[in-house]
């Protein structure tokens, strides 16, 4: 069990003796149960933060954030940033320090063992309070409580916890400078790729015709790049800002311009979005599950990052995240990967 | 039935500039005779596919994409095939996995001493093809 009054006097204690700039972590949100992102730059305010199984926020963006805001304003990072991170943030850390992204000493991982329980799913919440708005949540063993205007009401923490957690192999920051709650590795709540391996068993028919589905309906909004801690590119691919259209673009110009993916939210244009970004996910991927929590119309985007990733683990026994030193998954080889498919 | 049998696929063939390309040519120069399917598009080297074109050429009306290269231990760049092995099968996995034919993705290695393999390659991949009829869950759709 993670006594919050830890992590509030690791954050003080840093602050205070000025060993950080800020720690990123949870407070109370403004609506509600849920909690959001907090920047403590000040002692006083450490006391604000939380942990419960609302934390589901994979604050290694705000990482990301920080190295392009420091970028814009030419100023060099000085004093480390504190992070709280569970198993899955610190792994996303791991691979930015992999892509050099920014050096082990600019961070200072808060380690936080999810233990037995992960964090929670608010759709599949939902579905089990019928309607009434919880207030609060809380961790009490491997049981959620939550705060509500009809009283205290317990439910078992797998019967409402996102799925990523139920199948999470290692739910412990293993790189991490201070670690809080146990190491409950392997207690393997649900089979690992559990959900991917149901879909897969059905043919190519119906696989096309659920995926065709989900793709008709991406708006093409951007959250799940958005918030993605490993979608830092300048110019993503789908952006043709770099093309700007002026009066003196001849015709010849504009038909020369290789066009990878339009940003009209057609069926096709959204394939190659997708699909797009799962390779360019795969092997970084460490999925935190926030492109499928942040997506407005529900599409299982997490299950293209899961393809990936469990095909990088099988066939190419890659792990991601797991190795600050290590190659990334597509600079890397072995003599003897899988070549059958080639004739 | 008629229109089946008039249905010619359109393949997009990334070759790599040392030993498909190569091998292509000599194809030609050998007089092998074999399907006008296939519009090759000469590439450094293998491991210089980008996914995105594959994806692109699906996109742009491609029924089927051929990624051919050097062999094993062959390649001009020392290791550009082996990196090229691991994205093909990346993506080959992923087209699988949304639900296009597997049929519409091949990787080949042909060497620039291989005309008669390369254009086996293509035979058999026409072949394949055809019983599949156009390509339509990637192509772009017109726009009105």
């Amino acid at each position: 069990m993670i006594n919050i009054q830890d992590i509030r006097d690791t954050a003080r204690d840093m602050l205070a003796k000025g060993e950080v700039r800020t720690v990123i972590g949870y407070r109370r949100g403004s609506r509600g149960m849920p909690a959001e992102p907090a920047f403590i730059t000040s002692p006083e305010q450490a006391d604000e933060l939380i942990w419960d199984p609302t934390c589901y926020h994979n604050l290694s963006l705000y990482l990301v954030h920080d190295q392009k805001i420091l970028a814009h304003l030419r100023k060099a990072s000085g004093s480390p940033i504190a992070i709280v991170a569970k198993g899955c943030d610190a792994r996303s850390i791991v691979v930015l320090l992999q892509e050099h992204y920014f050096k082990r000493e600019d961070v200072y991982i808060i380690g936080v063992s999810c233990e037995g329980t992960g964090v929670l799913d608010e759709r599949k919440l939902a579905s089990q309070l019928n309607g009434v708005q919880p207030t609060l949540a809380a961790f009490d063993g491997d049981d959620y409580v939550f705060t509500t205007a009809e009283g205290e009401k317990r439910l078992p923490a797998r019967e409402v916890m996102a799925d990523r957690c139920l199948e999470c192999r290692i739910p412990f920051p293993k790189e991490h400078n201070v670690v809080f709650g146990e190491d409950k590795t392997g207690r393997q709540l649900a089979e690992p790729f559990a959900a991917l391996t149901r879909f897969e068993a059905q043919g190519t028919g119906e696989r096309w015709d659920i995926w065709s589905h989900h793709f008709d309906r991406c708006m093409r909004c951007f959250a799940c790049r958005s918030v993605c801690p490993m979608c830092y590119c300048d110019e993503c691919v789908v952006d043709s800002i770099t093309f700007p259209v002026t009066q003196q673009t001849s015709a010849a110009e504009k038909a020369d311009r290789v066009r990878w993916i339009e940003r009209s939210a057609m069926r096709s244009e959204n394939i190659t979005y997708l699909l797009t970004r799962a390779m360019h996910l795969a092997g970084r991927c460490t999925d935190c599950g926030e492109c499928e929590r942040a997506c407005p119309v529900n599409i299982p985007i997490r299950m293209l990052n899961n393809k990936m990733e469990r095909e990088a683990r099988e066939k190419f026994g890659y792990e991601p995240g797991a190795s600050i030193g290590g190659s990334s998954l597509v600079a890397s080889f072995l003599d003897n990967d899988p070549g059958d498919f080639i004739r | 039935m008629s229109e089946q049998q008039n249905y010619e696929p359109r393949v997009v063939a990334f070759l790599c500039k040392w030993c498909s390309s190569a091998g292509s040519d000599l194809a030609g120069v050998s007089r092998i005779q074999y399907p006008a399917n296939a519009t090759p598009i000469t590439i450094p080297c293998t491991g210089a596919v980008s996914p995105m074109y594959i994806l692109s050429a699906f996109n742009k009306g491609a029924d089927g994409v051929l990624v051919s290269g050097c062999h094993i231990g062959d390649c001009h760049y020392i290791e550009g095939n082996f990196l090229a092995r691991r994205k093909m099968h990346l993506i080959m996995e992923l087209l699988e996995f949304i639900g296009v034919e597997p049929n519409r993705f091949r990787m080949s290695w042909v060497s620039a001493a291989e005309g008669a393999k390369f254009a086996q390659v293509i035979t058999d991949f026409v072949d394949d093809l055809k019983p599949l009829g156009p390509q339509e869950k990637l192509k772009k759709a017109e726009r009105a």
